[in-house]
């Protein structure tokens, strides 16, 4: 390995600083690469979840980015998911459940009292855990169920164009486009994820959550779903929650981590920065000990 | 913490304490070196060159232990600066050990009656003490993560430059005799290598700072010399 002649450090053309947490900063900003439409941004202020009289998630106060995927981590019980969920006011939706502090999706509060729920639900799209396609239903038929429901009177035509769309936009048209009329449930899980979010997509909204979307699935269909949620981005603002934190490396621009201070303590957002800063130089040692698996 | 990851952190600080400990066998061959300068011993200069395998197969069996590491731990945050951290300061320690073979395979060249210049000598010996403590000194700052302590090598770097451009006068001043120049020629190369020894552990010094801030600057950018780079 000897060389004779070596670099001088005058010859030497390495960049003068080389700033991660200036880059981290960056990414922040950084959208897709292309940005299809312009989806809406979120901001939570003062945010307090409730079940009865358990104070589940505490003074929560974030800005979710459009057209970026924000990913949402922490410890099981941190209360990520009930954040999640009260973004599209399903919280609201379990027995003894409240809300406290605003939800502005762009300008509006979605918890004033003139705003419908439903509505909300159809511009803050869901996606679960396990993927869920109506069992009876056929692919076709799952896809257009939200179209059916949200705008009656629609043509038989302009579904069909806006199913085809859909299943495109979820990566899924190739595979299914022989056999639409077959169940939803004969897909792979994969497959099945993938139906999930083409219903979810049909109906135009303009941000999509995730809830865990890859955890029952392969390898093989995670990257294909992480995949579409990168190509989803540059139309529509995404909050995934995960408990893979290399898929929420890989997967997301902006990270959020939860954390309780104790057991049966509310869940509060501890710090949330681009993805890059938050896995190489996180600023609380709290995120630091979790992103490295010092825990417990 | 679960037993997985406590095996995990020891062997992380295991890792760092081999790539650190490739340090020492830079000094241990520093050492060799210099005696082999003084003393025009080409004996010693030969078993320098043969012994650098064991500074080569640092290199190697860290390089090999970092990719396990990131293949089977996926390392983030502070864990994840201080492998690449390591893996610079390996390259450091491999060029300081290359650059020992360096200056070993020049002495031969000198010959045993060189007609030596007594105030060269003297600066380049300095400059072979000043390396080894520039060496010593990085490690302690890398394992003390004590970044004044790398700033530190700065200075003390600025003495080795300047023995060496004294060196240089010296060597440009020799006087007409053939072979004193060849040997003032040959003494310039082993300066030159002292002097990057000198660089690689500032260079160590720059991943100190990375390790504990996350910024990586240079110290001292030779592309803009006397301009600060660090707030």
């Amino acid at each position: 390995m000897t060389e004779t002649a070596d670099k001088t450090k005058s010859d030497r053309h390495a960049p003068v600083a080389t700033d991660l947490a200036k880059t981290a900063e960056q990414g922040v900003k950084r959208g897709p690469d292309k940005v299809e439409r312009v989806a809406k941004r979120f901001q939570a202020k003062d945010v307090n979840l409730y079940y009865g009289d358990f104070h589940a998630v505490q003074d929560v106060t974030m800005t979710i980015e459009a057209n970026q995927v924000t990913a949402l981590i922490g410890s099981s019980g941190c209360g990520k998911t009930t954040v999640l969920r009260s973004l599209n006011r399903m919280h609201e939706l379990t027995p003894g459940a409240r809300v406290e502090g605003e939800v502005v999706l762009d300008d509006q509060n979605i918890y004033a009292p003139n705003v419908d729920p439903v509505e909300v639900r159809r511009l803050v799209g869901m996606v679960f855990q396990a993927p869920n396609p109506f069992p009876t239903m056929s692919i076709y038929e799952n896809v257009a169920a939200g179209l059916t429901l949200n705008r009656r009177g629609i043509s038989k035509t302009e579904k069909s164009d806006i199913v085809e769309k859909s299943l495109r936009g979820a990566h899924l048209w190739e595979e299914v486009k022989d056999r639409l009329d077959r169940p939803g449930s004969g897909l792979s899980g994969g497959q099945q994820q993938r139906l999930c979010i083409a219903r979810a997509i049909a109906v135009e909204p303009e941000v999509l959550l995730m809830d865990e979307p890859c955890s029952a699935l392969d390898p093989v269909a995670t990257l294909a779903v992480e995949d579409l949620i990168e190509d989803l981005k540059s139309r529509y603002t995404i909050v995934i929650v995960t408990h893979n934190m290399q898929q929420a490396a890989r997967a997301s621009d902006v990270t959020a981590f939860f954390n309780l201070e104790a057991s049966g303590k509310p869940g509060r957002l501890v710090e949330m920065d681009a993805t890059d800063k938050i896995f190489t130089t996180p600023s609380k040692r709290e995120t630091e000990d979790y992103v490295s698996g010092r825990f417990g | 913490m679960p037993e997985v990851r406590l095996h995990y952190a020891d062997h992380l600080e295991e890792l760092e304490r081999n790539a650190l400990g490739g340090l020492d066998l830079v000094v241990a061959s520093l050492d060799r070196t210099m005696e082999a300068v003084e003393h025009q011993d080409m004996e010693l200069a030969e078993l320098v060159i043969a012994d650098d395998d064991r500074i080569d197969g640092r290199y190697l069996e860290v390089h090999q232990e970092i990719l396990t590491m990131l293949a089977t731990q996926a390392p983030v945050a502070t864990d994840l600066r201080l492998i690449s951290a390591l893996l610079h300061v390996m390259h450091s320690i491999e060029r300081m050990g290359d650059q020992c073979v360096n200056i070993s395979k020049v002495i031969p060249l000198t010959g045993h009656d060189a007609p030596v210049h007594d105030e060269m000598v003297d600066r380049i010996l300095l400059m072979g003490k000043q390396c080894r403590s520039m060496t010593s000194q990085s490690k302690k700052a890398f394992e003390a993560r004590d970044i004044e302590l790398a700033r530190d090598l700065v200075r003390q770097d600025d003495l080795i430059d300047n023995l060496n451009k004294e060196c240089f006068k010296i060597a440009v001043q020799v006087g007409e005799d053939k072979d004193t120049r060849e040997w003032a020629m040959t003494m310039m190369l082993v300066a030159r290598a002292l002097e990057r020894i000198g660089d690689n552990a500032v260079d160590i010094g720059e991943q100190v700072a990375f390790v504990v801030t996350g910024l990586f600057r240079e110290f001292e950018d030779a592309s803009h010399p006397g301009q600060p780079t660090l707030p």
